[in-house]
């Protein structure tokens, strides 16, 4: 165990979204790599702003108060970091953190990442907020890129998505939940215009169609399943697992258009492929660089769809085959602990001396021989690599819930009794 | 039985301080069921807590710093405080059904972490977030208005425990015990104490009131060179009655020492505590930032020479802008014809004299000469906190005042008797 502390993390999750799950996978992928890391539980301040919007008073009042309120929860980061001496904060798309906030933590030299998994032709809120972040990372290419360039963001990196091995993977599955959750084709997903047009030619096919919004569906109403409720994670992996061919149509808001064009690849090709799950997705310009043509099956149009479909059912072993090398490629290169390696390479490569700052509190090599053996044997229980420095335990221990062992007491206790009386 | 732990990590004087809450604690509860009171000090004052609190539990753990600076980085003393990790073990062990952790310091609230965040109240942490209660938090605003305020450190301890324990059984009343006077050279922290040349003058006038024959010095060893200066300050006459005990007495020898005297002449010390405890008279000399509302000596009978100049009390971190100006007071002669008990001399204007008493609150100072400039405010300060902990049968309730300047949105908002012991979220208004 060496005296160096650990690369700090603090990932700041949006109060609710599609980014919310994909913050706590970096989390967990960042804590996999070996750093220090801690979150922004934005969500547990949602309660509180939605009371808002039950208050029944002037709208210009109600701006006011949830203007206010944002501003607190900004505050409440920048006390975090204040505390937790982050090297990094990581902001999700809709993470509360004001102009203002990052502002200061650029002054403060704090570097600030921000991974906008959003399309930025539908959420165009980026332009006033990309320039006050020290890195941009994102899921798409051109003109994207040319234009956070133009809004003055120097640094843009591109980061598809990805998935987590450990929640999308394979599953031994019940013959219950094989009827459950089986099917000859499925999809899960919200009932955007185009996939409610596209599911309807499909009346000749086994089809289950779980996810929400899907309210005023008449023709699909019989291959809703659940009620159209929201499905869990835990759900959509069973459902992955037991389906034959499972549907992947991006979503577009032009019933018109049943197959979107479009750049970016959604987080549904990778976890079907991390799942080991045989999909047929629909094409987009980066899916190439992302899977090659034998590891998913791919459709343009909804006859494309249909035939491939009908072929693919007819061809167990070629679904297999495909879908195992999709678990290959996604295990390689599509974690997001692949995901995370890349963009804290990115930023070490642009910010000299990123995360490698000595803090005041570490200094491994003074503790005795005896309390240092102790500690390595705690690491592990921690989720702390063998090299994590005295300040990085102290930092781990102090974010654990409830009543700690004498171990970790005796550990907290010491932290004070340095910093009482003049420690390094 | 149901066990209680009291965490006072600080130094003699706040260990003994802590009396009151102890016995607070030791009350049978609401449904008559008494407590096994356990308490954890520096291991350097465990076996005097012991001596002085029989019948509380006493544990000890390193928690007092280095000897020497920057020794916070020596192997040896590091190995010695993480050594308390076995500590930490046998209380974790002892299912307790309520922890007072006394001091705002991260060491308290480091050992907060032992014990179930249900069972902690004062300075704690629960998941890595220091918190403190509402009733220590009311406390430190108090510290914004010292002058006006006067609680004693001892009555805002036992305010931690649900009921407190009538003031005057906490120390007997003072008497002389036969053993001579008694002088404590110097504190903690010089610009709190008296020098020799000052302090002499008022010891001999006191010897020559009280008739006693014996004036004993007490300090530690570093003080040897203010008694030889004390000594020299004497009479040659009274010369000869000093026993120099400086750096003579261990613990338990000062007990000793102290219990058989007549008088205690002190600044602000463990040992003027320690004096109050035995119910030996003390006669206290308070100047800078040591203040006798606050820290003054426990139960009736005692005496306390309070500098209250405009400036009192000041901040102990801050250098002094008035040239010690509270220092000067001391040296004034009427103070020697007042310790020899004239009954006409009056104090130097910024002196006032007070006797020590007991109200329904606590212990209070109440003047006998001099201008006491602050009796008003902190006569309706103790009513206002008096009001707030429920002690004040018959008294009047403090103004609305205080309240508006002490009290926050958030005590209106979310303390709800939590100074009653339970979880201010689920108890209900009667």
């Amino acid at each position: 165990m060496s005296d160096r502390a650990l690369t700090r993390i603090l990932v700041v999750l949006p109060m609710y979204g599609g980014s919310l799950p994909v913050g706590r996978y970096c989390a967990k992928a960042l804590a996999g790599l070996g750093h220090l890391v801690e979150v922004f539980e934005a969500p547990d301040f949602f309660g509180a702003f939605s009371a808002l919007k039950n208050l029944r008073v002037t709208a210009q009042r109600l701006d006011y108060l949830e203007h206010a309120f944002l501003q607190t929860v900004s505050q409440a980061i920048l006390a975090k970091v204040e505390t937790f001496e982050p090297d990094l904060v990581l902001a999700m798309a809709q993470a509360p953190v004001s102009r203002q906030a990052l502002k200061r933590l650029r002054r403060d030299g704090v570097a600030t990442a921000m991974w906008f998994v959003e399309d930025h032709q539908v959420f165009t809120y980026w332009q006033a907020f990309a320039p006050y972040y020290d890195f941009f990372a994102v899921i798409q290419k051109e003109p994207f890129v040319s234009r956070l360039a133009q809004a003055g963001v120097e640094n843009v990196l591109y980061l598809p998505m990805a998935a987590d091995p450990d929640i999308h993977r394979p599953l031994d599955l019940t013959p219950a939940e094989r009827r459950l959750y089986g099917s000859d084709l499925s999809f899960v997903g919200a009932g955007y215009p185009n996939r409610r047009m596209a599911f309807r030619e499909l009346f000749g096919f086994d089809l289950k169609i779980w996810g929400s919004d899907w309210d005023g569906e008449v023709i699909l109403a019989p291959r809703i399943q659940l009620g159209g409720r929201r499905v869990s994670t835990e759900e959509s992996v069973k459902i992955f697992g037991a389906t034959k061919v499972n549907l992947n149509l991006h979503s577009g808001l032009d019933p018109a258009v049943l197959a979107p064009p479009g750049d970016f690849v959604n987080p549904r090709t990778f976890e079907l492929a991390m799942c080991g799950a045989f999909q047929l997705v629909s094409g987009r310009e980066l899916l190439p660089e992302v899977f090659a043509p034998g590891e998913v099956a791919v459709f343009t149009d909804i006859n494309g769809l249909k035939e491939a479909a009908a072929h693919y059912l007819a061809h167990p072993e070629e679904r297999a085959a495909m879908a195992a090398r999709a678990r290959t490629r996604a295990l390689a290169d599509h974690t997001y602990g692949a995901r995370m390696q890349t963009l804290l390479d990115f930023v070490a490569a642009r910010r000299p001396g990123f995360g490698k700052g000595v803090r005041r509190e570490a200094g491994m090599a003074d503790l005795p021989a005896g309390l240092r053996a102790e500690l390595a044997g705690l690491l592990g229980e921690l989720g702390l690599p063998g090299d994590a420095g005295f300040a990085d335990v102290v930092t781990a221990v102090r974010s654990r819930q409830g009543r700690l062992t004498e171990l970790e007491t005796a550990i907290l206790f010491l932290d004070e009794w340095r910093k009482q009386y003049g420690g390094r | 039985m149901k066990r209680v732990l009291v965490v006072q990590l600080a130094r003699l004087g706040d260990l003994i301080q802590t009396k009151r809450l102890l016995l607070s604690v030791a009350l049978a509860d609401a449904d008559g069921d008494a407590c096994e009171v356990h308490l954890l000090t520096d291991a350097s004052l465990s076996s005097l807590a012991r001596l002085l609190f029989p019948g509380v539990e006493c544990h000890g753990l390193c928690a007092h710093g280095p000897a020497s600076p920057g020794g916070a980085d020596d192997p040896a003393a590091l190995a010695r405080v993480f050594a308390n990790r076995t500590v930490f073990a046998e209380l974790s062990g002892l299912d307790f059904a309520r922890v007072y952790l006394l001091n705002h310091s991260g060491l308290a609230r480091a050992v907060s972490t032992l014990f179930s965040p249900e069972t902690v109240r004062g300075h704690f942490q629960v998941s890595g977030q220091p918190q403190k209660d509402p009733w220590p938090a009311l406390a430190f605003r108090f510290a914004a208005a010292r002058r006006e305020a006067g609680l004693n450190l001892a009555d805002y301890w036992a305010a931690f425990a649900p009921r407190m324990v009538a003031p005057d059984l906490v120390n007997p009343l003072a008497a002389p015990k036969g053993g001579g006077l008694g002088v404590v050279l110097a504190g903690r922290e010089a610009r709190r104490s008296l020098p020799p040349e000052i302090l002499a003058p008022l010891a001999a006038a006191a010897v020559s009131r009280h008739a006693v024959r014996r004036i004993a010095l007490l300090g530690t060893a570093a003080q040897a060179p203010a008694a030889r200066a004390f000594r020299r300050q004497l009479h040659p006459s009274l010369a000869g009655q000093v026993a120099d005990l400086t750096g003579k007495t261990d613990m338990a020898g000062l007990v000793r020492e102290i219990s058989g005297l007549d008088a205690l002449f002190t600044p602000d010390t463990g040992a003027m505590h320690l004096a109050a405890h035995l119910g030996t008279p003390v006669t206290a000399f308070f100047l800078s930032s040591a203040w006798c509302h606050e820290t003054g000596p426990y139960g009736e009978g005692h005496t306390v020479w309070q500098a209250a100049t405009p400036c009192a009390p000041c901040l102990e971190s801050a250098p002094c802008g008035q040239g010690m100006a509270c220092l000067t007071l001391f040296a004034d002669p009427a103070m020697v014809r007042l310790a020899a008990g004239s009954g006409k001399a009056a104090p130097p204007a910024g002196m006032v004299g007070f006797r020590t008493e007991t109200d329904a609150l606590g212990v209070v100072c109440r003047s006998f000469a001099g201008e006491d400039p602050t009796a008003g405010a902190r006569a309706a300060f103790r009513a206002f906190v008096a009001e707030h902990l429920g002690v004040m049968p018959g008294g009047r309730p403090g103004g609305p005042a205080l309240g508006d300047r002490f009290y926050l949105e958030t005590d209106w908002m979310l303390d709800r008797f939590s100074r009653l012991g339970g979880n201010p979220q689920k108890m209900e208004t009667t």
